[in-house]
């Protein structure tokens, strides 16, 4: 940013008027920034992946591109798997979002409920760690522990249990990738929903006490309800990173075997790369781009953001 | 056996008993947790610190002499040295320019009646809702054109595209919980809007300033997709040393456990430093308090 004080030695009138404009329109300068920053990476993606996807072959003239219809998307959704990838996508995003929300609420649950200070806070610098582990690293984890002859995992599963350990990346790769997740990203939850946890009043809970309802009856009633911005929030955004998993699913299978864990960006990104169709690598990111929003405005328009405006 | 001959037990604890149970049960259950959450740390970094060949040997060698040579092997390939030196930079480079684009506009939006302030944070919060392919795909055809391909400018600006969304909310929420009675007295005293916002204004943001620095690191340092997509050579970051790492034919445990525990360890240090104000920010500023 700019301001006028680096002109001020040269000519003080214009130094002045400088200020001037620079205070009188305070907040067009502090806005102007992020509000183009912001078309460049939504409207410009968003219109730029629409045009590719209507055109026989990728080309930055327009006035020479050709229109191509529908063809890319009824090439992406029969020969490209897309829908299939859509499933895989909707399993992996649903299901995490399920197991990470119930641990990370139970986790919160008992360590709010621990009454040593000092407990309670190793506790809770300790739960937040995974989330240090980069998606990829995750996958470097899954592909050391998991792996089927050196992996420490399927070992022990061997050793100590009568059942013979599964091919974690074969067998069942598709809950693999949902587990690995789940450790990553539990913490995520964790720690919003233990700080919600811990805004519920005293008072709150000592009324409730008072009434001899028993613990689950508190969450139940007094608790979740107070907390509901607070788990719609958590809720939210981890959905929307979610449907933004790639790094650990790329790294660990690549979204193998087969198609067994192709997700619709692991899908994307080989039609661009490996089968060398950006349009119809476009087509697939418009549609998935334009169903997450949806759905995600969908949500934030029934639930609303209550408790979260001012 | 034995337990289930007292008549009645079962149908009604006493408020004692099931008082100790639930404190059983709790125990047990967090105790389990963070076994689960320690064990693959410690498997990665003693597998960093074992001795080539004995890295991968089952049975495990539980006792063994640590040794710090898959750390010198892994200091010494420049491949891995740029690339650490890459995100290093330019995940340090955007995190500064993220705040310097989205903190002012988070105080004009928590300060002046924008028109429809609400419909403009949920667009800026859609930033984050497109997903990353999609949006690197055309970026990835105009970085070409631009001569911005494998550059570490344009990855600046990529990552600066993930957290956008995030600063501008998070502050937004700080801001609001600055009373403006603050700036007010500036003013009265002779201050400039800007000069309030700067010396008032700011001032009292800094933890939040600081915790959602942090968190943009973080999301920034751990994508992968956009390395993968925009890079080939020059602009290589750590996330993609470490894939291309995995890909190779012969994988050396040792060295690709060494590599994740540096990816692994700065980030350990920023979240215990940050974990205040963690939930602040990873809830875009929804919880301030805990």
């Amino acid at each position: 940013m700019s301001t006028p004080t680096q002109t001020e030695s040269t000519s003080q009138p214009t130094s002045a008027r400088l200020r001037e404009l620079w205070n009188d329109y305070l907040p067009y300068w502090f806005m102007g920034p992020m509000v183009l920053v912001m078309i460049m990476i939504t409207f410009f993606p968003g219109a730029y992946d629409l045009y590719l996807a209507l055109i026989e072959e990728p080309t930055l003239n327009v006035f020479a591109a050709e229109f191509a219809g529908l063809d890319n998307f009824e090439t992406a959704f029969t020969r490209g798997g897309a829908l299939h990838s859509f499933v895989v996508t909707i399993t992996v995003v649903v299901s995490a979002l399920l197991l990470e929300s119930v641990l990370g609420f139970a986790l919160a649950a008992f360590v709010a409920g621990v009454e040593s200070s000092r407990a309670k806070s190793f506790y809770r610098v300790l739960f937040i760690l995974p989330m240090a582990v980069a998606p990829v690293s995750m996958a470097t984890i899954g592909r050391i522990m998991l792996n089927s002859e050196i992996g420490i995992i399927p070992y022990v599963i061997n050793a100590a249990t009568p059942f013979a350990a599964p091919a974690f990346l074969s067998d069942i790769p598709l809950l693999t990738v949902i587990l690995l997740d789940t450790w990553n990203w539990t913490p995520f939850m964790f720690i919003i929903f233990y700080a919600g946890l811990s805004s519920v009043p005293d008072t709150l809970l000592e009324a409730a006490r008072v009434d001899g309802a028993p613990l689950w009856r508190r969450y139940v009633h007094v608790i979740i309800p107070y907390m509901k911005p607070v788990v719609f929030v958590a809720t939210l955004i981890r959905l929307i990173d979610l449907f933004r998993t790639f790094g650990v699913v790329y790294g660990l299978t690549q979204g193998g075997p087969g198609t067994a864990t192709q997700l619709v960006s692991i899908n994307i990104y080989e039609q661009m790369f490996i089968n060398n169709q950006i349009t119809v690598a476009a087509a697939i990111a418009i549609v998935y781009l334009v169903l997450v929003v949806a759905l995600c405005n969908v949500i934030i328009a029934k639930v609303g953001f209550e408790g979260v405006w001012d | 056996m034995a337990t289930d001959t007292v008549p009645g037990s079962s149908q009604r604890l006493d408020k004692d008993t099931r008082e100790t149970l639930v404190k059983v049960v709790r125990h047990a259950v967090l105790l389990t947790w963070s076994l689960v959450v320690i064990f693959p740390f410690y498997w990665l970094a003693s597998m960093s610190l074992k001795p080539p060949g004995e890295a991968n040997a089952l049975p495990p060698d539980w006792i063994f002499l640590p040794t710090v040579y898959n750390y010198i092997q892994l200091v010494q390939q420049s491949e891995f040295v740029t690339a650490f030196a890459n995100s290093l930079l330019m995940v340090s480079a955007s995190v500064v320019l993220v705040l310097l684009i989205g903190v002012p506009a988070a105080y004009v939006l928590s300060r002046y009646d924008i028109p429809m302030e609400r419909d403009v944070l949920v667009w800026i919060l859609s930033s984050r809702m497109l997903p990353p392919i999609a949006v690197v795909l055309p970026f990835f055809i105009i970085f070409r054109e631009l001569n911005l391909f494998d550059t570490r400018i344009g990855m600046v600006l990529m990552y600066v595209s993930i957290n956008l969304s995030l600063v501008v909310w998070v502050m937004k929420a700080f801001f609001d919980g600055i009373p403006e009675t603050l700036e007010e007295a500036a003013r009265v005293d002779g201050a400039t809007r800007f000069q309030g916002f700067r010396k008032v204004v700011l001032p009292a943001a800094k933890p939040g300033i600081f915790s959602v620095a942090i968190i943009s690191f973080i999301f920034a340092w751990i994508e992968l997709l956009f390395g993968l997509v925009l890079t080939s050579f020059k602009a290589v970051p750590v996330t993609l040393f470490v894939y291309s790492f995995i890909g190779s034919r012969s994988i050396e445990w040792g060295m690709l456990a060494a590599a994740s525990m540096a990816m692994i360890l700065p980030v350990v240090v920023f979240l215990i430093a940050v974990n205040k104000y963690l939930a602040a920010g990873l809830s875009f500023g929804v919880v301030i308090k805990e």
